[in-house]
This record gives structure tokens, C-alpha cells and sequence, in this order.
């Protein structure tokens, strides 16, 4: 099968932004600290936010604001994708608090915060 | 009339101004807080009673947030389906809170006590949202703020171990709610809608155009949804949770939790998807092949564990198998063998674990091996172990008996009759790990003589197991209710 | 952080984060933004002063402002109905486009900023006291 880059350099956002969630995912997956899998999983929801974002944007699109000054032909961007990501930018932050302090009583509890560590001091005990 | 009009709405912003309400009380008066919960979930209970009284009088529900009709606003839609998981939800949490009275100050520290009910109501509102929408985004919200309330449910004992299960239970049901956020960017790309029924008209004409897209997107719906209903290789997270949250929330856990995030999954397979898209991306077989694996590794696992909490938290894995195998089948007796299981499961699992929790207030044992004399010490509460582990074995007369034979029909209607080797096999590990807990308990005889005697455990945590045994029983006996009422959806989700 | 360069540069930094913040939600029906990103502006504002000098609001009351803006826009809820976020029909309206163009969308949007901005003080204190 033959591959058109130019359809890849014409949609660079949505390439770029599955790029950074592969990015986020591996950052989950590899990393034994604690704090970075937090922070895999934010660059993870950055990667789809920017999808979205990219999704509703128009080239030469303004702010969708009611003005009667502009003009009637002028192009507005979709603005429901960005609501929804003031949604979802809303619920990451919350995911993230309660996440970070888990890991505070974690730290409490075990004095690390290194997932292997954890792991060998619960089965010693 | 303003309450029957906007009813779906009320029932889940109900329990939502009923978590704020417990946030203040939590501050204010610790005390009061079990019995404001009581009376926030009996509310939602008799609003579910009236809603599943409105839909089988052949009505369905739909709810337009703001007065705003789709493909615009929100919309909420509660079919059979629905109706019956929101009666199922707010019944199971309406028993779950009354064991609660006794059982959390037990179980878990009192500085948090006032704000476990927070979290309680917080999970039963987003749950019932999940349930009733029709709207993809919502669906993840709802999908976001349910893996929260969860993970706080979990975290409330305060102790290493449910601390660590409630981290790992956050880190990977957040993944999973973002792999579920990518597949609903990819529906709106191709379907430009976010409207369920808007997304599958719009899918049936564009799916031919985008194969690649729908491939992606069915992919990311299973990993997304299936990390959360703990689906057999992406389970891992459910032991550890299920086994060391205090034992309202496992039974929460185990009973609901996981069944609400089947519910949908079924609903963007079928509903959604489509039945060829989901046989035609092979997506279907994978779930078989991940069910079977599920049932017989569940059941492996749940063998060699020691803790009785963290032997039925395997069993709940192997239990799920059974679930997403029904309607993996894809045939009518399949799809409805998966729907009484999540109703018939949810009530065999509140049971055992409010046992276990039960067992371990009165007596302090923890351990399988520790139930010498428990059929005599506390009698009530063992008969009703003793029901709920012969229907998971699949004993006629018992409810699980009825799924069995379900989806034995459902194999036989897929020219697959393979399952039903499978069925009967796993209906031996399930015996080889539950009978030896009933056997011990009534017919080994420890040291000394045990003398019977009623249970010395509060009436407020015996009646929830009394009541969820005797469904059991009748979800066996008399079956036909449910199944012609579930048979309407049946037929929706086949067309 | 005893940092004395720090501490000079972000007195007034923050001063300027701070009314940025506040510019912000109040243009929400005019310009892009709105509630919730000046509500972030406004706790990232506090924020820095926290960092550099280490001072935070150690009140009772710390939780209030949040309790009092939901309370306020859910009673703006109740009270208009479904015409609540429907712009230019009650209150102080002035031309579209300008500063009192939206109505009571004006109000709920300083309410939603208020909202934002001490719950996110309000998370990051209570991890800072739980070290």
C-alpha cells in the first residue's frame, strides 16, 4: 500500500497529538516512579486535548463571540470541542490531586516512593 | 407535572446535592450522616421504582437537559436496560447503606466516616448518570467521576495496603478513561455528532468510508471500558482493590461498579457499533477468547488465594468472563443470559462480601481456612454464604443456575456448542473453591463441641444479607419477570 | 525559599497575575476565556506569593468563598430556570460585546471564577499540610 505523506504533513496536529499520548502511555508503563506515572498520564490527556482541539479548529477561524460589529461572513471555530476540554481539563486536575495525595501517604507509609521498592517491602512485610 | 417530567434528572442530581449535603454534615455532625444517606438513597430508590413502573408500561424516557433536543444538548435516555440497572443501583445501595450503620465504624478511622458518605452518594449519582445518558461526553464524565468516588471508597480504610490498591486502581482506570476519551474524539470526527443515536445513524452510512478509524475506535472503546469492568488480561488492578477496601465498598466494588461500565460497553457494541462492525472487526471473537480466559483463569486464581475477600475478588474476575461471554455470543439467549447475570452477580456478590464483612465483625477471621464452627456460631449469616455459593456454582433453583443455562442456549444458538464444555468446567472450580468454605463450616468439628446460637451481629447488617439471599432464591424460582422485561431491550440491541 | 531576587520581582509579580486574573473572568462574555481559565490565573497569582513567602490562608472561614459561589449560582439556577444562561433577557445588560454585555452570564461566569480559584487554593494548601 502506497502512503500520501502529504495528507500527513497537511494533518500534522492529529499526528503530532497521537505521538504524545504513545509518549504518555510509554511514560506509564516504564516509569517506576510513582510521581512520573502521574505525570505520564498528563501528558497522555495533553496528547487527546490537543486532538480535540485540533478537531474544532478552522484555518482563519475567530473566537465563536457574538459581536454585532463583524462581519456576517466571517468563520467562527467550533466551540463545543473546547468546552468539552474545559471539561476534561477540569477532571484531569482533579484525578491528579487525589493521585498526589495518595502518594504523599504512600511516602508516609512506606518512606519511598518508588513502585519496585514499595512492592519488595509489602511482600517482606 | 414538573417531578414526572424531569424525573431521570432529579434521580441523579438528587444524590448529587445529597453528597453536598453530606460534606457539610461531615464537618458539622459525624453522626448523622448514615441516616441523611438512608434517606438520599431510599429517595432515589422509590424514584427507580416509579421510572421502572413508567418504562414497562411500554414507555421510554427521554430527558433534553436545558430543553435543548439532540444532536444538540445533552440527552438522557432509560430504556428496560436502564430502568433496570437504576432499580438495581439504588436498591443495592439503599441495603449496602443500612449495613453500613455499624459496619463502617468498625472498618474505618471516624475522622473520615462523614466523608466516606460523600464518596458513597458521589458513586451511586455518577453511576445512575452512566446509566441514563445518551451522550457520549457525558458518558465520560460520569465514567471519570465514578473511577473517583471509587478509588475514595477504597481509600477510606486509610491503611498501606488500600492505599496502594486505590493508587494503582486511580493510575490505570484513569488510563483507561483516556483511551475511552480518544475513541470519542474519533466518533466525533467521523460522526461530527456526540448523541448515541445520532453517532450510530451517522456510523451505518460512513462506516465503509473509514475502516481504519472504526478499527481504531472499537479498539480504544474495549481497552478503555474493558480496563474498567476488569476484563481478564486487563484486570490486575481487581484483586488488590476488591480484597483490601473495607466491605461496603467491596461489595460496591464487586456488586455494581464494574457492571455499570459493562452496561455501556454493551450499549456502544451493539447500539453504537453495530452487530456486523462488531463481528466484522473480529472484535467479538477477541472477547470470547478474553471471557474464556477469564473464567477458567479467574477461577485458578480465586483457587490458591488464601484471604476469603481476596478469593471472591478473583471469583468476581471470573464472573465478569461470564458477562462479556454471554453477550460475546451475540444471540438473543446470550445477550440475555449477560443482562440477568450483572442483576443476578450484583446479588450474589453484595451477599458474599457483606458476609465476609459480617463474619469478620462478630468473629475477626479473615482466612478460608478459619471457618471451622461458623455454620453454628452464626447460623443466619451462613446460610445465606451458603445460598449465595451454590448459585455461583449454578445449582438449579438458585439464580445463577439461570444464566448457565442462558448462555449454554445462547452456544447452542451460535453453533458454538464448545461453551457449554467450558460452562460445565467452570461450574466445577467454582464448587472446588466454594464448598469447602460451606463444608467446613458446618460439617468439620473443631476441639471442642460448638453449641448453636444466634448470631451476635447487629439486626441493621443481618437483614441486607437476609434480603439479598432471598433474591437469589427468587431470581431462581421465578425468573420470567425479569426476562420478559429485559426482553424488549433484547430486541433493540439485535435490530 | 529565601531567595531575595525572587522575592523583590514576584512582590510585584503577583500583583500584576493577580489583576490579569480578575480582567479575565470579568471579560468572559467579551473575549476569549472566561471563568475558568481567570480563575486559574487568579490562583496561580496567590500561588507564586505562596511559594516565594511561604504564607497562606490559615482561616476557618478558607473554605467559604468556594460554599458561597456555588450556593449563589445554584440559587441563580433555581431562581431563573431554564432562562438562567440565556444572555441579554435580566439584569444589567449593556451593549454586546462590551464589559456588562452578557447579563447575568456576567455574574455566574465571576461566581465560576471564584469557584475555580479557591478550589484549586484550597487542594494545593490542604497537600502542602499534609507533608
Amino acid at each position: 500500500m502506497k502512503i500520501d505523506f502529504s495528507i500527513l504533513l497537511l494533518n500534522y496536529p492529529y499526528f503530532v497529538s497521537v505521538i504524545i499520548f504513545c509518549l504518555g502511555c510509554l511514560c506509564i508503563l516504564t516509569q517506576h516512579n510513582l510521581l512520573k506515572k502521574v505525570i505520564g498520564i498528563n501528558i497522555m490527556q495533553s496528547g487527546i486535548f490537543l486532538f480535540y482541539i485540533a478537531l474544532g479548529n478552522i484555518k482563519g477561524g475567530i473566537a465563536p463571540i457574538f459581536d454585532p460589529a463583524m462581519p456576517e461572513a466571517a468563520i467562527y471555530i467550533n466551540p463545543l470541542t473546547s468546552t468539552l476540554i474545559l471539561t476534561g481539563i477540569v477532571v484531569g486536575f482533579s484525578v491528579t490531586a487525589f493521585a498526589l495525595a495518595l502518594i504523599v501517604k504512600l511516602h508516609q507509609f512506606y518512606g519511598t516512593i518508588h513502585a519496585p521498592h514499595i512492592i519488595r517491602m509489602r511482600s517482606l512485610g | 407535572m414538573y417531578l414526572w417530567e424531569n424525573m431521570p434528572f432529579i434521580l441523579i442530581i438528587g444524590s448529587l446535592v445529597g453528597a453536598f449535603i453530606m460534606a457539610m454534615f461531615a464537618r458539622w455532625k459525624r453522626d448523622w450522616c448514615p441516616y441523611l444517606t438512608i434517606i438520599s438513597v431510599g429517595f432515589s430508590f422509590i424514584l427507580s421504582c416509579i421510572l421502572v413502573y413508567r418504562v414497562a408500561g411500554g414507555e421510554i424516557i427521554h430527558y433534553y437537559a436545558g430543553g435543548w433536543r439532540p444532536p444538540w444538548g445533552i440527552e438522557m435516555m432509560i430504556d428496560e436496560l436502564g430502568a433496570m440497572m437504576l432499580l438495581l443501583l439504588s436498591g443495592s445501595f439503599l441495603l449496602i447503606s443500612i449495613y453500613c450503620i455499624y459496619a463502617i465504624p468498625r472498618e474505618i478511622p471516624p475522622s473520615v466516616s462523614g466523608w466516606y458518605y460523600t464518596c458513597f452518594l458521589l458513586t451511586l449519582s455518577s453511576m445512575m448518570g452512566m446509566v441514563a445518558t445518551n451522550d457520549f461526553f457525558n458518558l465520560f464524565v460520569m465514567v471519570e467521576v465514578t473511577g473517583i468516588g471509587a478509588c475514595a471508597l477504597v481509600a477510606a480504610k486509610g491503611e498501606k495496603l488500600s492505599t496502594e490498591a486505590a493508587l494503582r486502581y486511580l493510575i490505570l482506570s484513569s488510563t483507561g478513561a483516556a483511551f475511552l476519551l480518544f475513541a470519542i474524539a474519533f466518533a466525533y470526527q467521523i460522526t461530527g455528532n456526540l448523541n448515541m443515536t445520532y453517532v450510530a445513524a451517522e456510523m451505518a452510512k460512513v462506516k465503509d468510508q473509514f475502516p481504519v478509524i472504526i478499527w481504531v475506535m472499537i479498539s480504544f472503546f474495549t481497552i478503555g471500558l474493558g480496563l474498567k469492568a476488569a476484563l481478564f488480561p486487563l484486570h490486575i488492578w481487581l484483586p488488590d482493590a476488591h480484597s483490601s477496601a473495607p466491605s461496603p465498598s467491596s461489595a460496591i466494588l464487586s456488586g455494581l461498579v464494574v457492571k455499570v461500565y459493562i452496561v455501556s460497553i454493551m450499549r456502544v457494541y451493539f447500539l453504537v457499533f453495530g452487530f456486523d462492525v462488531f463481528t466484522g472487526t473480529y472484535m467479538r471473537y477477541l472477547i470470547l477468547v478474553m471471557a474464556s480466559a477469564a473464567i477458567l483463569f479467574g477461577s485458578f486464581f480465586a483457587f490458591v488465594q488464601v484471604n476469603l475477600k481476596r478469593r471472591l475478588a478473583y471469583s468476581t474476575v471470573a464472573q465478569i468472563g461470564y458477562i462479556f461471554l454471554g453477550f460475546g455470543l451475540g444471540t438473543a439467549w446470550g445477550i440475555m443470559a449477560a443482562m440477568l447475570h450483572i442483576i443476578i452477580h450484583a446479588f450474589m456478590k453484595v451477599c458474599l462480601f457483606l458476609s465476609a464483612g459480617a463474619i469478620y465483625y462478630q468473629t475477626g477471621r479473615k482466612k478460608v481456612t478459619e471457618f471451622t464452627g461458623l455454620g453454628y456460631q452464626m447460623p443466619v449469616t451462613m446460610v445465606a454464604f451458603t445460598i449465595a455459593s451454590l448459585s455461583m456454582i449454578g445449582i438449579p433453583l438458585f439464580g445463577g443456575f439461570i444464566t448457565k443455562y442462558g448462555i449454554a442456549l445462547g452456544s447452542l444458538e451460535a453453533n458454538n456448542p464448545y461453551f457449554i464444555a467450558l460452562i460445565v468446567l467452570s461450574g466445577l472450580l467454582n464448587a472446588s473453591y466454594y464448598l469447602p468454605l460451606v463444608w467446613q463450616a458446618y460439617f468439620v468439628s473443631g476441639p471442642k463441641k460448638f453449641k448453636l446460637e444466634m448470631d451476635a451481629i447487629p439486626f441493621s447488617m443481618l437483614l441486607p444479607i437476609m434480603i439479598t439471599a432471598a433474591g437469589v432464591i427468587y431470581m431462581g424460582i421465578f425468573p420470567n419477570g425479569p426476562l420478559s422485561f429485559l426482553g424488549k431491550a433484547v430486541a433493540r440491541f439485535l435490530l | 525559599m529565601d531567595d531575595y531576587i525572587a522575592k523583590v520581582v514576584f512582590r510585584y509579580v503577583t500583583l500584576v497575575v493577580v489583576i490579569y486574573g480578575f480582567y479575565v473572568i470579568l471579560h468572559g462574555s467579551a473575549s476569549p476565556g472566561g471563568g475558568f481559565a481567570g480563575g486559574t490565573i487568579l490562583a496561580m497569582g496567590v500561588l507564586i506569593y505562596f511559594l516565594v513567602f511561604g504564607e497562606q490562608w490559615r482561616g476557618k472561614l478558607r473554605e467559604s468563598p468556594m460554599d458561597l459561589a456555588v450556593l449563589l449560582l445554584g440559587l441563580g439556577a433555581v431562581v431563573e430556570g431554564i432562562k438562567f444562561l440565556v444572555p441579554q433577557t435580566h439584569g444589567p445588560v449593556g451593549a454586546p460585546g462590551t464589559l456588562f454585555g452578557g447579563g447575568w452570564v456576567s455574574l455566574a461566569n465571576f461566581c465560576i471564577g471564584t469557584l475555580v480559584a479557591f478550589s484549586i487554593l484550597n487542594i494545593i494548601y490542604l497537600l502542602v499540610e499534609e507533608e
